[in-house]
């Protein structure tokens, strides 16, 4: 899969990987059994510090998404394929009502922030 | 994207590389095996007339008998065509560091092979009052296999490596793209295998085995166990693209290729039809050198490079690895 890096987003480095790694398996471009690269190969390629990407992997494991086996590196676990698209739909949804009642994105983002804090 | 496979003729600077390596890998074949004539040759007033020369399955005693000179001639032959085949791919198709050595090894493999065999088969048979007692173990056998490897692998190492050659003209304006934005890092990193490679390679190593056991020598085993490990390497691989351009790798390291990101003309995606294009699967060299790294049929990424050289790699989702390398190659022009 590609992954990508935008340094002069304001996004952190490892969720920028995080998102990504979600959205590929979302879309079905990751699927259960596949192997991640291995955090050095992904953290060369992408000129990044290589606690980063463990970083990253360890947050995507504590989501249920992979599984990190000494020797066999990061796996998609079998419950990664979660159907999104409920998800997808309340999210259009929420897009619509949003703007009907003039949200920027910004403070959209902030009060989906909050409420998944709660 | 589809692009016709058309080999890249216009660049013919890797023939002078090709022709010295083809020249003394196969002088070194046929000097090796002049050397155990020579030796064989010295060997005449002891050896028994006529000589064994083939062992039938699982007996101890020979079953046919020939000549020196009929002993000598068809191995010889065999040697010199094979020479001949092995330089024929060097000559025209040896673009890519990598198809040279191949050639190197197989060739240098090819001599050590003829020389050894005759060495050991006329060895064994030295001071025989009568060529019916003479014994080819399958320890024999398997030796003169294997021990020829190890020149191989010394002439794979000593076949020097592609220069680099960045290119001169930016990236083809009509190949696929990946928007980055300015300082966005990207990598595309997918496994390729797949296709009947393996099924292939198990078959062989069955009836391979299972000869070795019909023929009850075991010693022949070390060519299922050598298979193995050819077909282990052979059909998986990892396939990734980076700002340092194009890396392929089988899964246990060997072999592999690296395009740098300068050395990219165009990658595109193309139609693989792997016995008409590269005449079966796994590492394979094409018509005009192209290098072929052939899992499976159908769409696979093609990376033209400079110097006339060019590599298709089976791969899924060979479209983003396509676009992506375009797009990072555009760079590395900057």
């Amino acid at each position: 899969m590609l992954w990508r890096i935008d340094p002069a987003s304001d996004e952190p480095l490892y969720t920028q990987l995080v998102t990504q790694a979600h959205l590929a398996a979302a879309r079905g471009e990751l699927t259960p059994g596949d192997r991640l690269p291995s955090a050095r190969e992904l953290a060369e390629s992408l000129d990044l510090n290589v606690h980063t990407v463990l970083k990253a992997y360890q947050q995507l494991r504590d989501e249920g998404l992979i599984e990190l086996r000494r020797g066999r590196g990061a796996v998609v676990a079998a419950r990664a394929a979660t159907d999104l698209s409920p998800v997808e739909q309340a999210l259009t949804a929420l897009v619509r009502v949003a703007r009907e009642a003039k949200l920027s994105t910004e403070t959209l983002t902030v009060l989906v922030k909050e409420a998944m804090n709660r | 994207m589809m692009t016709r496979i058309v080999p890249t003729l216009d660049d013919r600077s890797w023939q002078p590389r090709a022709r010295r390596v083809v020249l003394w890998s196969s002088l070194f074949a046929l000097v090796v095996v002049a050397v155990a004539l020579a030796v064989v040759w010295s060997w005449r007033d002891t050896l028994p007339d006529p000589l064994a020369s083939h062992w039938g399955p699982g007996a101890a005693a020979p079953d046919g008998f020939t000549s020196l000179s009929g002993l000598v001639f068809p191995l010889v032959a065999t040697v010199i065509l094979g020479c001949a085949g092995f330089g024929a791919i060097g000559l025209f198709g040896g673009a890519a560091a990598m198809t040279r050595r191949m050639v190197a090894a197989s060739t240098v493999w090819l001599g050590g092979f003829g020389a050894s065999l005759l060495l050991f088969v006329t060895g064994t048979q030295r001071d025989l009052p009568d060529a019916s007692q003479a014994r080819l173990g399958g320890w024999t056998l398997a030796a003169v296999i294997v021990l020829p490897l190890v020149p191989a692998a010394v002439a794979a190492l000593l076949t020097g490596p592609d220069r680099p050659a960045p290119a001169t003209t930016p990236v083809a304006a009509d190949a696929p793209r990946v928007p980055l934005a300015q300082d966005e890092r990207a990598v595309w990193i997918r496994r390729a295998d797949g296709g009947p490679g393996p099924a292939i390679g198990a078959v062989v190593v069955v009836g391979t085995t299972v000869l070795a056991a019909v023929l009850r020598e075991w010693a022949l085993l070390v060519v299922p166990v050598l298979l193995v490990v050819v077909f282990a390497v052979m059909f998986a691989y990892t396939v990734r693209v980076d700002a340092t351009g194009l890396t392929v790798r089988s899964l246990l390291g060997w072999p592999g290729t690296h395009i740098p990101a300068d050395e990219v003309e165009r990658a595109s995606v193309t139609e693989v039809d792997p016995i008409r294009q590269f005449g079966g699967w796994g590492w394979r060299v094409g018509r005009g050198g192209r290098i072929g790294v052939v899992l499976r049929s159908g769409p696979g990424l093609l990376v033209e490079r400079t110097g006339g050289r060019s590599l298709v790699i089976t791969v899924d989702d060979a479209a983003t690895g396509a676009a992506l390398l375009n797009t990072l190659a555009d760079r590395s022009r900057r």
